[in-house]
C-alpha cells in the first residue's frame, strides 16, 4: 500500500497547477508533441491495430494462467542462476530488497528508471538503511536532485525549464555557471552519473515485460541507463508487478512492436535488453547474482476485481497525454505515483476506492484515453465503476449521494421526470444568465463553482415528440 | 472489489515485525484464489509459437538471401533515421581501412574489439600499423584480476568494435547476443560504436526477430551463450530536458555499421 504524496484537496491541487503559467506551456507543448509523434508512428504502420489486438488478448490470455505464467518464470530464473521473491505488500518489496542490499554489503544503487520502485518508495528506504540510490535516468536525476517527485510517467522533469535544471546542476553538483543549454547539462550528467555506474555495488531496474517461457526480464530504455545497471554493478535486482509476464518470445515481438510508438512515436526505443540471469561463465561483465521481485501491492485482488483490466497497462504514457484533464493539471496534481487516467484506476488499485474518491472525477469520461491505449483499456468504464463504488460505500460527501440517488430516481420514471422538469423550467428563472445557468444556491453551488449547467428548454424533446 | 485492501495505512509505520517473508506457494495461492472467481473479460489466447523455429529461422533466412538488397535498402533509410552511419564495404578484407576511417573521423585512439573470431575478420593488426591501438577481448577463461582490467579499458576506450547477430530493416535496429568474447559494454561503454554485419544477418521485421528469439532458445543454451541479448536502435538518446533531443547520455553518442557484401568468416 502506497501513501499519499501530497495531501492538500485535489481542488486546491489542481488550481494550483492551473495557475502555474510555465507548467500549463510545458505540458501543452509536450504532450501535444507526444501526441504527433505517436498518431505519426501508427499511420506510417497499417498492422498497428492488428497488432494492438493481439497484444490485448495476450495480456488477457496470460492473466487467465497467470499462475502457470508466474510459476513457469520463475522456474526459468532460478535454472539461470537468478533468484526469485515474492512481496505481498510495498512494505515487503523494501524489506527484501534492503535485505540483499545488507547482505552484499552495498553502499550505493545505481537505478534505472522504474515505476514499481517509484511505488513502493523504495529510496527512502534504501537511504534509512545507508544505501545510497541514484537515479540515472536524466528526467529522475533532475528530480531526485530538486527532490521532487515525477510528473509524467515517460518524461518525469516535463515541469522544469532547461533554466531551472542548469540552476540546479550548479548548486547540487557544485559546477557553478553551468549554461542553459540541454546539450552542456546532458554532458555533466554523463559524466557524474558514468563515474556513479562505474562504482556502484547494486544496480535496481523495474521491467517492461518478463518473457516466462525463458526467464527473460526486458527493459526498455531510450539512454542506456538500463544496460548500465544491468551490466556493471556486481548485484542486479529487478522489481516487477505481476502482471509483466508474458508467455513467450512471440508475444514480446508483438509488444515491443506497439510499445515505443505509443509511448515516444519510435519505431523502436534505442535499447531493448534482455536480462537472463546473472553472468554466465567466460563472461566478461554482468552481475554475480540476479535477484527478481515479484509484486503483488493490490494487483492480485484486482484479478477478479473491477479494476481487471488496468492490469493489462505497459505504462506507455499515451492516455496521459491526450487527457484534457492531465493536460491541463499535470502529474503532480493527482497526487500519487501514478498520474493521468490510468494513474486514477492504479491508484485506487493500490490504495483503495477511498483515495480515489475526488479523483476518480478528474475525467471528463471522454474516451480519448481508451482510444489511445495500446491494448485498448477501457478506461472510462472502469472510472464509471469507481465513481459507482465511491458512492455505494459512502465515501462521497452525503448531499452528492442524495442528489444522485434523487437523480436516478425521477430518471427512471417518465411521468416524474416530465413533471421535474416542467418544474425545473419554473424554479431555474432566477438564475439563467445568457442561456446558462451559471450559480446554484445551497450546497448545489459546489456544481456550478467550476461549471455551468445548460437550463432546461423552453420546449424539451419529449413534449416536441409529442407533437410530431 | 474485494475487501482486503480498503482500510488506509497511513501514519506512522507500524513497529517492525520479524518478517515472515511470503513464499512462493503463500503467493501462487492468493492468485489461484482470485483466478476461481473469474472467467475473465474474453476469451482469449496468447501468440501461437512456432513448432520447430530453428528450421523456419533456417528457411527464412534462405529465402531472405534472395532479397537482400531490398532489405538492406530499407534497413539504411531507418538506421539513417536514428541518426546510425552505414558504411558498405565489398569484402571482409575491405572492413579495417573503413573501420580505420571511422577511427580517424572520430579522433578514436584506444579501440576495443570483441575477438576476431566473433568478429569474423581480424582488424586489430591493420589498426595497430595505422597507429591506433586495439585490445581484443579473449574468448574466455579471463581471471577475476583481468576481468577488472579489461573492464576498465573499455570503460576508457574511444571506439568499440563489435558483430551484429541480426539487423533490423523494420526499425534499423542491431541485435547483439553477449557471450564470451563478446562483452556487452563494447556497444555501451565508449562514445563510438561500430557493429560489422553481413547480409546473412539482415531480416525484415520484428515479427521474424521474434522467430529468431524463439529459435535462440529452443533446446539447452549453447554453453558459451551470455546472459544478455540487446536491441540497439541508433545512438543513446533522451529529451528530458524540454524535450530537446540530445544524443550520447549513456551510452554511445554514434553508432556506424559496415556492410560486408562479401561476407565475413562464419564462426561458431
Amino acid at each position: 500500500m502506497t501513501e499519499p504524496i501530497i495531501t492538500t484537496p485535489l481542488r486546491e491541487r489542481a488550481a494550483q497547477a492551473l495557475g502555474d503559467r510555465f507548467l500549463h506551456e510545458a505540458l501543452d507543448i509536450a504532450t501535444t508533441k507526444f501526441i504527433t509523434l505517436r498518431r505519426e508512428a501508427f499511420g506510417a504502420f497499417p498492422d498497428g491495430d492488428q497488432l494492438r489486438d493481439r497484444a490485448r488478448a495476450i495480456k488477457e490470455a496470460t492473466l487467465q494462467r497467470l499462475d502457470a505464467h508466474l510459476e513457469t518464470l520463475v522456474a526459468n530464473v532460478e535454472r539461470l542462476g537468478g533468484h526469485v521473491h515474492f512481496a505481498a505488500t510495498a512494505e515487503e518489496a523494501r524489506d527484501i530488497i534492503v535485505d540483499i542490499a545488507r547482505r552484499t554489503g552495498a553502499r550505493m544503487a545505481v537505478k534505472s528508471k522504474s515505476m514499481a520502485t517509484e511505488e513502493i518508495h523504495l529510496n527512502d528506504a534504501l537511504q534509512a538503511a545507508g544505501v545510497t540510490p541514484v537515479e540515472t535516468d536524466l528526467g529522475e536525476y533532475i528530480i531526485q536532485l530538486a527532490h521532487e517527485r515525477p510528473s509524467h510517467i515517460i518524461a518525469p522533469a516535463i515541469h522544469k525549464t532547461k533554466g531551472q535544471v542548469a540552476e540546479l546542476f550548479s548548486r547540487e553538483l557544485k559546477r557553478p555557471g553551468l549554461p542553459a543549454d540541454p546539450e552542456v547539462l546532458t554532458k555533466i550528467a554523463r559524466e557524474e552519473l558514468r563515474e556513479k555506474f562505474l562504482t556502484a555495488d547494486l544496480g535496481i531496474t523495474g521491467a517492461n515485460f518478463a518473457v516466462a517461457e525463458t526467464g527473460t526480464v526486458v527493459l526498455v530504455t531510450n539512454e542506456g541507463n538500463g544496460r548500465m545497471a544491468t551490466s556493471l554493478p556486481r548485484v542486479h535486482v529487478a522489481v516487477m508487478g505481476v502482471e509483466k509476464v508474458i508467455p513467450s518470445m512471440t508475444d514480446l515481438a508483438v509488444f515491443l512492436a506497439i510499445l515505443a510508438k505509443s509511448a515516444t512515436g519510435q519505431k523502436l526505443s534505442v535499447y531493448t535488453t534482455l536480462v537472463q540471469g546473472p553472468r554466465r561463465p567466460g563472461e566478461l561483465e554482468g552481475p554475480d547474482e540476479f535477484h527478481l521481485v515479484l509484486l503483488d501491492n493490490g494487483r492480485i485482488a484486482q484479478i477478479a476485481g473491477t479494476l481487471r483490466e488496468s492490469l493489462y497497462c505497459l505504462r506507455c504514457g499515451a492516455c496521459l497525454n491526450v487527457c484534457p484533464v492531465y493536460r491541463q493539471i499535470g502529474g503532480h496534481a493527482y497526487g500519487y505515483t501514478y498520474p493521468g487516467p490510468i494513474g486514477i484506476l492504479l491508484t485506487a488499485m493500490l490504495n483503495g476506492p477511498a483515495s480515489v474518491k475526488d479523483l476518480s472525477h478528474a475525467s471528463s469520461l471522454c474516451g480519448a484515453c481508451a482510444d489511445a491505449c495500446p491494448v485498448r483499456i477501457d478506461i472510462p468504464r472502469m472510472l464509471i465503476e469507481l465513481r459507482k463504488e465511491v458512492g455505494e460505500r459512502r465515501i462521497a460527501p452525503w448531499a452528492e449521494r442524495v442528489v444522485f440517488k434523487a437523480l436516478a430516481f425521477v430518471l427512471a420514471r417518465p411521468a416524474l421526470y416530465g413533471l421535474a422538469a416542467r418544474l425545473g423550467r419554473v424554479a431555474q428563472r432566477p438564475f439563467v444568465r445568457s442561456g446558462r445557468i451559471r450559480t446554484l444556491p445551497l450546497f448545489f453551488g459546489q456544481w456550478t463553482r467550476t461549471r455551468d449547467l445548460p437550463p432546461v428548454a423552453r420546449r424539451t424533446f419529449q413534449e416536441r415528440w409529442r407533437d410530431v | 472489489m474485494s475487501d482486503h485492501r480498503l482500510t488506509s495505512e497511513g501514519g506512522a509505520p507500524a513497529p517492525r515485525r520479524p518478517p515472515a517473508r511470503t513464499t512462493k506457494a503463500d503467493f501462487l495461492t492468493r492468485i489461484r484464489q482470485e483466478m476461481g472467481k473469474t472467467r475473465g473479460l474474453f476469451s482469449a489466447t496468447a501468440s501461437e509459437r512456432p513448432a520447430r523455429p530453428g528450421q523456419r529461422l533456417d528457411l527464412l533466412r534462405r529465402e531472405l538471401t534472395e532479397r537482400w538488397p531490398q532489405t538492406l535498402e530499407r534497413f539504411r533509410a531507418e538506421f539513417e533515421r536514428v541518426a546510425g552511419v552505414l558504411h558498405r564495404v565489398p569484402t571482409a578484407a575491405d572492413v579495417p581501412a573503413a573501420l580505420e576511417r571511422i577511427c580517424r573521423a572520430a579522433a578514436a585512439r584506444r579501440v576495443v574489439a570483441w575477438s576476431a573470431d566473433e568478429l569474423g575478420v581480424a582488424v586489430a593488426p591493420a589498426l595497430d600499423a595505422a597507429g591506433i591501438s586495439v585490445e581484443s577481448m579473449p574468448g574466455g577463461g579471463v581471471s577475476d584480476t583481468e576481468r577488472g582490467r579489461l573492464r576498465a579499458v573499455i570503460a576508457e576506450a574511444d571506439l568499440g568494435v563489435t558483430g551484429a547477430d541480426l539487423a533490423v530493416a523494420e526499425t534499423g535496429t542491431l541485435v547483439l547476443i553477449s557471450t564470451a568474447g563478446r562483452p556487452r559494454s563494447t556497444s555501451l561503454l565508449p562514445p563510438c560504436h561500430v557493429a560489422i554485419f553481413d547480409p546473412t544477418a539482415l531480416v525484415e521485421s520484428l515479427e521474424q526477430v521474434g522467430l529468431a528469439l524463439e529459435a535462440w532458445h529452443e533446446g539447452p543454451a549453447p554453453p558459451e551463450r551470455g546472459a544478455v541479448i540487446n536491441f540497439i536502435t541508433g545512438p543513446s538518446r533522451t529529451a528530458d530536458i524540454e524535450l530537446t533531443l540530445t544524443r550520447g547520455v549513456h551510452g554511445p553518442k554514434e553508432v556506424h555499421a559496415i556492410f560486408v557484401d562479401g561476407g565475413l568468416a562464419r564462426h561458431g
